[in-house]
């Protein structure tokens, strides 16, 4: 149980996806101008990968490392992906067209997200058990989201401050991110590997 | 250049989340409306002089959102308006949409981890559980709906010339 709960702030906010790994930068900058949008877009990211990384594994233990075509992993890694927006988008619009009107946009935009790959290809270099492996996708996505809606609190904020017009936009919205990223340097002394 | 100062106004978030959309077709007392997919700033109205174009602007994805309001203003074809959606609806939606689903997913799995500690049975058992997670979703995403939360409403017509902002 330890090594889980180990597992699970390791991922979220020791190694965190954005701001330890660099990975999903674009819509960390792109979808951050309100709180709500980054909720919506965090919690379709943390579906999205949860249920990617696990057909992922699957694919990787059942198909890949048995036949020795690890060589075909990034593309095989990349159709998964596209498939688990795909079915996400599928379940959305059946489930509820009204919720699929107003959370269809943030879908297409997962499929091009970096830190998805990039969760998959983590997981299979840490050879992990599919629990494991799950676990630390989720962990992994809800930093993802952690850090999605700080930074668009923070933006939300900057918003209504008296900026200097040499800083205003995205030049303060790096400074920003950058005093986010070393506030999140501080968990790196947890041991938690 | 002016420097910062402390004179910071009070901080309070707008009640409605806006939005751009544009009158495609008024049926008797019903307008459809589609919206401005500025979000990937490829469909907003600077799109034809804005070098930001993102992807999804397919015209069928938009056609897919097409949603209807009640005709109270007499809008016209071509009419482009501002609608807007109650703050934390999205929210709600999120939740409803993605954690219920992903929290019986993962209950589940933890369940049969906890029973069985074998990989395949995880797995079997995860894909189960999303199956309930997706009925319970249903519910609550037509409660939503039935309390009229998911739908967006008419709040003014939108000036000409108002466009995205690309920050």
């Amino acid at each position: 149980m330890k090594e889980y709960v180990l597992l699970i702030v390791g991922a979220a906010l020791v190694n965190n996806v954005i701001l330890a790994r660099f990975l999903g930068l674009c819509s960390f900058m792109g979808v951050t101008t309100r709180i709500d949008t980054a909720i919506g877009m965090g919690m379709a990211t943390t579906f999205v990968i949860t249920v990617s990384s696990m057909a992922d594994w699957a694919v990787e233990a059942y198909l890949l490392e048995p036949f020795g075509l690890g060589y075909l992993r990034t593309v095989t890694f990349i159709l998964v992906i596209a498939a688990a927006v795909q079915f996400t988008e599928m379940t959305v619009k059946k489930v509820s067209p009204a919720l699929f009107q107003m959370l269809g946009i943030y879908l297409p935009l997962i499929t091009t997200n970096c830190a998805v790959l990039g969760v998959a290809l983590l997981l299979v270099a840490g050879r992990m058990s599919f629990i494991a492996s799950t676990l630390f996708a989720f962990a992994s996505s809800i930093g993802y989201t952690l850090v999605m809606v700080i930074f668009a609190g923070l933006r939300e904020r900057l918003a209504l401050a008296n900026v200097p017009r040499l800083f205003a936009g995205p030049p303060i919205g790096f400074i920003v991110a950058s005093l986010l990223a070393l506030a999140f340097m501080g968990f790196s002394g947890m041991s938690t590997n | 250049m002016r420097l910062p100062t402390d004179e910071v106004p009070a901080f309070s978030a707008p009640t409605m989340v806006e939005g751009f959309a544009r009158v495609v077709a008024v049926e008797g007392g019903v307008a459809w409306l589609e919206p401005e997919q500025t979000s990937s700033c490829g469909s907003c109205a600077s799109s034809s002089v804005c070098g930001a174009k993102g992807i999804g602007t397919a015209a069928s994805r938009l056609a897919a959102r097409r949603f209807r309001l009640d005709n109270h203003a007499g809008l016209v074809v071509g009419e482009r308006v501002v609608v807007g959606i109650r703050e934390n609806t999205l929210v709600k939606a999120s939740l409803t949409a993605y954690a219920i689903p992903l929290a019986a997913m993962l209950g589940a799995g933890a369940v049969a981890q906890w029973a069985a500690g074998s990989d395949g049975i995880t797995m079997a058992a995860m894909v189960a559980g999303l199956l309930p997670g997706l009925g319970i979703a249903r519910l609550s995403a037509g409660l939503l709906s039935s309390r009229g939360d998911l739908s967006p409403r008419f709040l003014r017509r939108a000036n000409v010339g108002v466009v995205c902002k690309i920050s």
